[in-house]
């Protein structure tokens, strides 16, 4: 028994050595002071030393998780791409506060995986062995709504981007803010469009994939589009990875729509559209989520023609100067041209929404600290609050209310249609709103 | 109970205890996050040892307990205003409770019989949630950040998760230990080698699987409430994930299916080794066909795991590997 325990004793000890060894060996925080639980959110950046009249620099610390690898990785890299070129801009010249202060910007990344778990760990660590001034979202509202979670524990201003859920912001949280249109908005417009192309138009189908973005989407629209005096003769939903969408079709058909809406993501969308082409159902209006946008939409063919789809933001989307001087908002950051060119010349194509809200998420934070003069997480918050401003994005504005603080209230989706050129290929164009439009609609649909 | 009698016992105590202590002692939250996943990961491979190591039923669906536990704390949570502790008890009962139904319908079923029947639980649990409105269907449900004041502000509230979930890992550990060194356990591993045998020599096969079936459901139902709970939301496709279950038992096979040491440390190698692949450039696909490719060498070559080879190589460690 004795040998026994001295065996134990001797195993305990290399456990504990190796467990200490682990704490150390990943980049885990050690002798910093840890921060204390307890505390409540507390201002984590310090403003310069003491103004000076000969400048001084201070780096601010950005914490992002992206999603280098898993489900995420494509959107995730474009908005990526979007907040680096920011970077590469801003560091250009810098953030000049009102005593001098010369404030650079640098990143602190980490692959989140695409998974919830990994993404808590890692907003904590940024936090805390990292020490972030602010965070920007990790892309999807899941991942989003994880990351949200620790960013407002730790207290921490956090611009949410690529994450469209509404219940995200409706939970209490003082320090996230929200720059993609909300699910519930994603397809109101479309009701709009339809509405304005034509006025007789009454029965609307909805078939939507069965996940929490398109039920969250749908649900909205449909209550929407009641309130408007449509029909919804058809509501169904569909499981994520559906490839056969022929019983929902036959039920379209049965119900004899106006339009048909709903959809739910890339894969399931694009094999929807295609198969509603080739069962040739008659309907003057499609309006399908996230697929359409897609570059890669148009290798359908044919059946992508007339289908129209909600966009965050399109490079055609007319937001300028001009028009937030007519609108009496604010302007702030380069032009949409400029913003493509530049974009384009880093990567060597048109950046598409989610590399635009990754950008956009860089220039409001930029904007915000410049209204506050100060880092101090309180003073930028109320920047945040009080920021009412058109971009190369769109038009950007938080909900300040209690129930839903930080919702985006102002961003609209642009809609866009597969149209033909003149050569006779397929392209996007904005279709809606009235104001950023690139072309008409086409209405009906004839097939 | 003669557990505590085996130094095995205070070995794997003293491990997890070192492990869950670490974090205390350093106060640091990004250790605490590692140390949380870790924990979880070895209390979903010991309580799944339970059934898989002493009885020999392979179950594929086990991560519908952590499900459906995680679902039944966070509507409790959510909707009726519950707190953790009393939610979390909620959601191992409700996990424990599906598994005596089950226990009856599937236990019945041997081998790769039983082994389908509960991929196909798996499925038609997530399906049920998925359609099931006062869950919130296919949307889930989410918390208000409010509710994090109950527990002495919203960082606090981390670190209570973390104390819970490190009693639990000592808990399923503890029990484990038990349950293996008693007359149950016996029965258990009689039915592991000979289940007819063992009929015939008198030990009640059906309700004896039945209770480690329970047993091993109890503790995922409680991990399930307290993830979600620090998740702040839900949704039917984080709670029921089926490459989980099979990285769970990736872990109890690692380690050594059988020993209580052994999922343990499986499970610990294996959330380490995950990591690392996640984040390598050349592996990052692969990491679950490597899961795959390392199931099948250690069923092939070390079919007893790590402890198990260990304790087949060197008998002097008997009773301090069990």
């Amino acid at each position: 028994m004795t040998r026994a325990f001295r065996v134990i004793l001797v195993l305990s000890m290399l456990a504990a050595l190796a467990l200490s060894g682990c704490a150390k060996a990943t980049p885990a925080p050690t002798a910093t002071q840890p921060p204390k639980p307890t505390s409540p959110p507390a201002a984590q950046p310090t403003v310069a030393p003491t103004p000076k009249p000969t400048p001084v620099t201070k780096t601010v610390v950005i914490g992002f998780t992206s999603s280098k690898t898993g489900s995420q990785e494509v959107p995730s890299t474009g908005q990526t791409r979007g907040l680096e070129l920011w970077l590469e801009q801003v560091n250009a010249k810098g953030v000049t506060l009102p005593d001098g202060t010369i404030v650079k910007f640098e990143f602190k990344t980490y692959d989140d995986e695409s998974n919830k778990e990994r993404v808590q760990q890692l907003y904590t660590k940024l936090i805390n062995d990292d020490k972030t001034n602010f965070l920007i979202s990790p892309y999807s509202s899941g991942l989003t709504d994880a990351a949200a979670v620790i960013a407002e524990q730790y207290g921490q201003i956090m611009i949410t981007t690529g994450a469209a859920s509404d219940a995200t912001y409706k939970k209490g949280y003082q320090l996230v803010f929200q720059l993609y249109t909300p699910a519930s908005r994603y397809l109101t417009g479309a009701v709009d469009l339809l509405a304005k192309l034509d006025p007789t138009a009454k029965k609307i189908a909805i078939v939507h994939e069965n996940d929490k973005f398109s039920t969250d989407v749908v649900n909205a629209a449909k209550a929407y589009a009641e309130s408007k005096g449509y029909e919804i003769v058809l509501f169904e939903g569909y499981d994520s990875g559906t490839t056969d969408f022929a019983p929902f079709i036959n039920k379209i058909i049965g119900a004899a729509p106006d339009a048909i809406m709903g959809g739910g993501h890339f894969a399931d969308g694009s094999t929807f559209a295609k198969q509603m082409y080739e069962k040739q159902v008659k309907v003057k209006f499609i309006a399908l989520l996230v697929a359409p946008p897609e570059l890669k939409f148009a290798d359908i063919g044919e059946a992508a023609f007339g289908i129209i789809g909600p966009s965050q933001w399109e490079p055609q989307a007319a937001y300028s100067e001009a028009s937030a001087k007519a609108a009496g908002i604010q302007w702030y950051g380069p032009s949409v041209a400029d913003f493509v060119n530049a974009y384009n010349a880093k990567y060597g194509e048109n950046p598409a929404y989610h590399a635009a809200g990754g950008y956009a998420a860089g220039l409001i934070l930029q904007k915000a600290i410049e209204d506050a003069g100060s880092l101090d997480t309180a003073k930028v918050k109320a920047a945040l609050d009080a920021m009412d401003v058109l971009t190369c994005y769109g038009h950007v504005k938080f909900d300040t209310s209690a129930e839903a603080h930080g919702l985006q209230v102002a961003h609209e989706m642009v809609y866009i249609q597969w149209q033909k050129d003149a050569s006779g290929k397929l392209v996007k164009q904005v279709v809606w709103p009235a104001e950023g439009k690139s072309a008409d609609a086409i209405y009906p649909l004839s097939r | 109970m003669k557990a505590w009698r085996y130094p095995a016992f205070w070995l794997t105590l003293g491990l997890v205890a070192a492990a869950g202590a670490v974090v205390f002692a350093t106060r640091s939250a990004t250790l605490r996050e590692e140390m949380f996943l870790l924990l979880m990961f070895v209390t979903l491979a010991s309580s799944l040892n339970i059934l898989l190591g002493f009885t020999g039923y392979v179950n594929f669906g086990h991560i519908v307990f952590f499900g459906l536990g995680g679902y039944v704390g966070f509507y409790l949570m959510s909707q009726h205003g519950w707190p953790l502790w009393w939610a979390t008890l909620a959601g191992g009962l409700a996990s424990a409770l599906l598994a005596w139904v089950l226990g009856a319908a599937t236990l019945r079923l041997r081998g790769a019989y039983f082994a389908l029947a509960t991929i196909g639980v798996n499925e038609a649990v997530r399906a049920f949630v998925n359609n099931f409105r006062p869950f919130g269907g296919p949307t889930g449900m989410s918390l208000n950040f409010a509710v994090y004041r109950q527990y002495g502000g919203p960082a606090n509230a981390l670190w209570w998760t973390f104390g819970a979930m490190f009693g639990l890992t000592l808990l399923v550990i503890l029990i484990s230990y038990l349950v293996k060194f008693s007359r149950f356990g016996l029965g258990l591993m009689s039915i592991r080698e000979d289940e007819d045998a063992a009929m015939v020599l008198g030990v009640r096969t059906p309700n004896l699987k039945t209770w480690a079936f329970v047993l091993s459901a109890l503790f995922p139902g409680m991990v399930g409430v307290l993830f979600f709970f620090k998740n702040g939301n839900v949704e039917p496709g984080d709670a029921f994930r089926l490459q989980m279950s099979i990285e769970i038992i990736v872990m109890v096979m690692l380690g050594g299916s059988g020993t209580v040491l052994g999922p343990a440390i499986g499970s610990a190698a294996y959330e380490r080794l995950r990591g690392y692949l996640l984040t390598s450039p050349i592996f990052k696909n692969l990491h679950l066909a490597l899961a795959g490719f390392l199931l099948l060498i250690i069923v092939l070559f070390v079919p007893a795991g790590l402890v198990g080879w260990l304790r087949n190589r060197l008998p002097k460690l008997r009773r301090v590997l069990e």
